[in-house]
């Protein structure tokens, strides 16, 4: 029960946040100017608004759970939490859903968007469109989960929001990367399930650590 | 024989009929739990410890910020807990609510051992602690509902519990209001409101008074008084005595992670001075007043100014035996009395006394 209820306050949190309302109506904007920009030698425009999304969102997404966690236990919000019958790590999952779930869909409007220009501006069929999507799709939900996951475990270890910050940005986003890294490092013929693998299992280990720090925390 | 029962699953304190020994049906009026109980039992349980802190110690670091502390609360008693700033009032809190664990002690809130069990002990357990944080986007009402519903209470109920505790501490116009909204005194006393929510049996707060304008602290010593009557155990700190005075039934006081003293504010006061001191005051100026110097008890005369002059008798002397014999040699001597006041210390100089025995101890 205390599950559910915690991570729909969460959502309640996030989603009419200042960040979220910037991506709400920013990264579809973002999505439909890159389409004046745009020659054909990047492909559609649905896929290079996956690419750009994916590390934009991913990166508010990081910043902006370092910044509420650090935030919390700066103003002491956690103390009137932890004194109730709950369990800490519903705590975290909540917030890590929250936002990773808040920011997907945030990137899934701008790609729409992307998808729409693409169906009425080129003479690409939208089967084509949606089949070369699948990939980045993929791809920018890896980033966001990982990134989101970063986002946790530096809220959690960091004493101040600076830290955070500096933290996310210069170690976070190496980390977060790495999904979208892979197709071109290594050539492997069929990449996406290794994006795949790579965000579930860098996203469980960091949210796993952040998980065990946090109850270990003394607040 | 009226008898006052907790209800075990909602916390309703409510009355009922029988005698020490017998069995009894009961039903709680709040919830409908029904069971049979035998009296004299529940006399026993009244009267056990609620909490009780054996040895405790916190070390962060090289820092040791409590130093084998130990004290029992029992149920229904007002506890105060004061002690200057950085004196290890608020890790001692934070170690009862299970917030930090100590390094070493043992400590039981309503027969459960914290940290171990501290979710079950979380149950009995309202706290306020010396910053209350809300998320910055929630309303009050919003703020409340999340907590009363992690805390059990039912939902057919909370909208109910909710109005009644902010009108209780006078909140109620500010129910849908943002918490960015509020002054500070206003989220201080929102603090107070959720961890009265679900009925705790104890209620721990951690300086609840500081930030609160006059009218807000009486409101708030007033609430306690009143829970504290009911059965409501409430431990509570502060830095200032006399936010202590009136309401607490036992006083404990800290200083360098130590306990200094524990006692009620009699006692302290009692070991505070070793004299009693009466203030008279003529209504006209005389000389003739120093034959009660003569009166057996009586140690020593300070004189103020000529109409005005405090008498020291010995503290195991009758005061009012002395004091009877007082109005007699003046009114003997023609002195026309104004006034005869016993004074006792003030609340700042018994702490101060403490404070620096304390000191001299370390």
């Amino acid at each position: 029960m205390s599950f559910s209820l915690i991570l729909k306050d969460e959502f309640k949190g996030f989603y009419k946040s200042k960040v979220m309302i910037f991506l709400w109506i920013g990264l579809p904007i973002l999505a439909f100017i890159l389409h004046f920009f745009l020659s054909d030698a990047y492909g559609t425009l649905s896929t290079l608004t996956a690419v750009l999304v994916s590390n934009i969102g991913g990166l508010l997404a990081a910043v902006m759970l370092t910044v509420n966690i650090i935030n919390e236990k700066d103003t002491r919000v956690y103390d009137l939490f932890l004194i109730r019958p709950l369990k800490r790590w519903h705590l975290v999952v909540s917030k890590f859903l929250a936002v990773f779930i808040c920011v997907s869909i945030a990137c899934l409007l701008a790609i729409t968007l992307g998808i729409a220009v693409d169906f009425f501006q080129s003479s690409i069929p939208i089967d084509i469109i949606a089949q070369n999507l699948v990939d980045p799709l993929i791809m920018t939900f890896s980033v966001i989960a990982i990134s989101s996951a970063t986002g946790i475990l530096f809220g959690v270890i960091s004493p101040s929001i600076l830290v955070g910050v500096v933290l996310v940005i210069f170690v976070g986003n190496y980390i977060s990367s790495i999904p979208s890294i892979v197709p071109f490092v290594f050539d492997i013929k069929d990449p996406v399930i290794y994006v795949l693998a790579i965000g579930v299992i860098f996203t469980i280990v960091l949210m796993s650590l952040g998980i065990i720090l946090f109850e270990r925390k003394e607040f | 024989m009226e008898k006052k029962i907790r209800c075990p699953k909602c916390s309703k304190i409510f009355t009922c009929d029988g005698n020490p020994g017998e069995e009894i049906f009961i039903k709680c009026p709040n919830c409908g739990t029904e069971g049979k109980i035998i009296l004299e039992k529940i006399e026993t349980i009244a009267s056990k410890s609620l909490v009780v802190i054996e040895n405790i110690s916190k070390k962060y670091k090289d820092v040791l910020a409590v130093d084998n502390i130990s004290f029992n609360i029992k149920q229904g008693e007002v506890f105060g807990y004061i002690g200057p700033n950085g004196a290890g009032k608020t890790t001692t809190i934070k170690i009862m609510v299970g917030l930090l664990n100590q390094t070493s002690g043992e400590i039981s809130i309503n027969g459960y051992q914290l940290p171990k069990e501290k979710e079950k002990a979380h149950r009995f357990i309202g706290y306020m602690p010396q910053q209350a944080g809300f998320q910055q986007w929630r309303t009050a009402n919003h703020a409340l509902t999340t907590f009363g519903k992690l805390s059990g209470v039912e939902s057919d109920k909370l909208q109910s519990r909710i109005d009644e505790v902010l009108n209780l501490l006078g909140l109620i116009k500010y129910k849908n209001k943002k918490i960015t909204k509020l002054s500070g005194g206003t989220i201080q006393k929102l603090g107070i409101a959720q961890a009265l929510l679900h009925n705790p049996s104890l209620l721990i707060l951690d300086e609840p008074l500081s930030g609160l304008d006059p009218d807000s602290r009486y409101q708030v010593k007033k609430i306690l008084k009143e829970l504290s009557k009911n059965g409501t155990t409430v431990f509570f700190s502060s830095h200032i005595l006399s936010d202590l005075q009136d309401i607490a039934t036992k006083i404990c006081i800290i200083d360098w992670g130590r306990v200094i003293k524990i006692g009620s504010l009699d006692e302290l006061k009692s070991e505070f001075s070793k004299e009693k001191q009466i203030e008279i005051i003529l209504s006209k100026k005389s000389d003739k007043y120093n034959e009660i110097s003569k009166i057996s008890g009586v140690k020593k005369l300070i004189e103020q100014s000529k109409e005005k002059f405090i008498v020291n008798i010995e503290k195991t002397s009758d005061s009012d035996k002395i004091i009877d014999e007082i109005i007699k040699t003046l009114i003997e001597k023609n002195c026309k009395i104004r006034s005869i006041t016993p004074l006792s210390p003030t609340l700042d100089e018994i702490y101060q006394f403490y404070l620096r025995k304390g000191v001299m101890n370390q």
